[in-house]
């Protein structure tokens, strides 16, 4: 029988873990985001270089919108808006793409996901719970029956938990740890709905086990 | 790439090795436990959970100017997309951390796990734009 935290040891351990990532990050902890991150680092990529050259090319982009507006209604509807509002000259300010987009790379998303494997490895490891298997644990197999089943269950589950999350806009570090911590209404709202939820299935597949 | 983006390589490792080790000393790797609270025959891992969020809300408030607002917001997807990840969480035993835990405990299913998160990720990402196209708010971004 392995031991485990008392569950006020454990609180404080999950309570140190979201402290330091905001304290290094400077961000509230959520993993999904770093899921989201990572699997799209190529799309993001590319949003990060279109904006990049917009921001260069910004002095061309307004005189080409201008060019537009003329074209669409006109030198009178102009110099209509301009007698309106002498005041509101264009003064749009230089976009910094350092603002338009978090600066960290996908890589450290990256990085935080795989020493999420190295830092429960090691710990495994040291406590002796390290084992190499071909099931998730007895009850688990009980519950799904035959190994292709298992992984079939798993497969499919893994996509729910993915894509609930992304809908969600967040997962149980997100919404559930920080979300809930800073008592935003929607992060309470989907606490409680995954919650309820993994508990409804849990029971259900509890009493079909039966 | 510049040293802060280096650094940041770094301070997200560390953050993630502790993260790790926390997780599995609490027991969330094991689907047992993580079953046994689902079917509330043992609370143990509930009440880490929300002892943590108690201590952080604490600790918001405290610094309540200094924290960063979170983009999270109330929309179409919040419910039905936890509900999703409710159903996967029971049937997987992994939330978007867990499955590296799993994977860290040598538990080689997990693998299928993450192989479907990974697509379900990218899935939602391809079918946002087209179906969904609301502000979802996830987090970090």
């Amino acid at each position: 029988m392995i031991e485990y935290w008392t569950w006020w040891i454990g609180a404080l351990g999950l309570f140190g873990v979201c402290l330091a990532y905001f304290l290094l990050v400077g961000r509230l902890l959520g993993v999904s985001g770093s899921w989201a991150k990572v699997v799209g680092w190529r799309e993001n990529r590319m949003l990060q270089q279109a904006s990049q050259e917009f921001t260069s090319n910004q002095e061309d982009m307004s005189s080409a919108l201008m060019a537009e507006t003329l074209a669409e209604f006109g030198e009178d509807a102009l110099q209509e808006l301009q007698s309106e509002s002498p005041a509101t000259e264009v003064a749009a300010n230089k976009v910094d793409v350092n603002e338009l987009e978090s600066s960290t790379p996908w890589t450290a998303h990256l990085a935080f996901l795989l020493c999420m494997f190295i830092g429960a490895f090691v710990t495994a490891y040291l406590s002796g719970q390290f084992e190499l298997r071909y099931e998730l644990s007895a009850v688990h197999s009980r519950i799904f029956g035959d190994t292709w089943e298992v992984w079939l269950a798993l497969l499919f589950g893994g996509m729910m938990v993915g894509f609930g999350t992304q809908m969600a806009g967040g997962c149980s570090s997100g919404h559930g740890l920080s979300g809930c911590a800073r008592l935003i209404p929607a992060s309470l709202l989907a606490t409680i709905v995954f919650m309820v939820s993994a508990v409804f299935l849990s029971m259900l597949m509890e009493v079909m086990m039966r | 790439m510049n040293t802060t983006q280096i650094k940041s390589h770094f301070e997200y490792g560390l953050v993630g090795i502790l993260f790790g080790a926390v997780l599995t000393r609490i027991g969330f790797a094991d689907y047992d436990e993580l079953h046994n609270m689902f079917i509330l025959s043992d609370l143990r891992m509930m009440y880490s959970f929300a002892g943590a969020v108690a201590l952080s809300m604490i600790f918001f408030i405290v610094l309540n100017k200094r924290v960063p607002k979170q983009h999270k917001l109330l929309q179409p997807g919040t419910v039905p997309g936890s509900m999703l990840f409710g159903f996967g969480w029971a049937i997987t035993g992994a939330c978007p951390s867990l499955v590296f835990v799993q994977l860290g405990h040598g538990a080689l299913p997990a693998i299928f796990t993450m192989m479907g998160i990974v697509i379900g990720v990218w899935l939602y990402r391809k079918t946002h734009g087209k179906f969904f196209g609301w502000d979802t708010g996830t987090c970090g971004v």
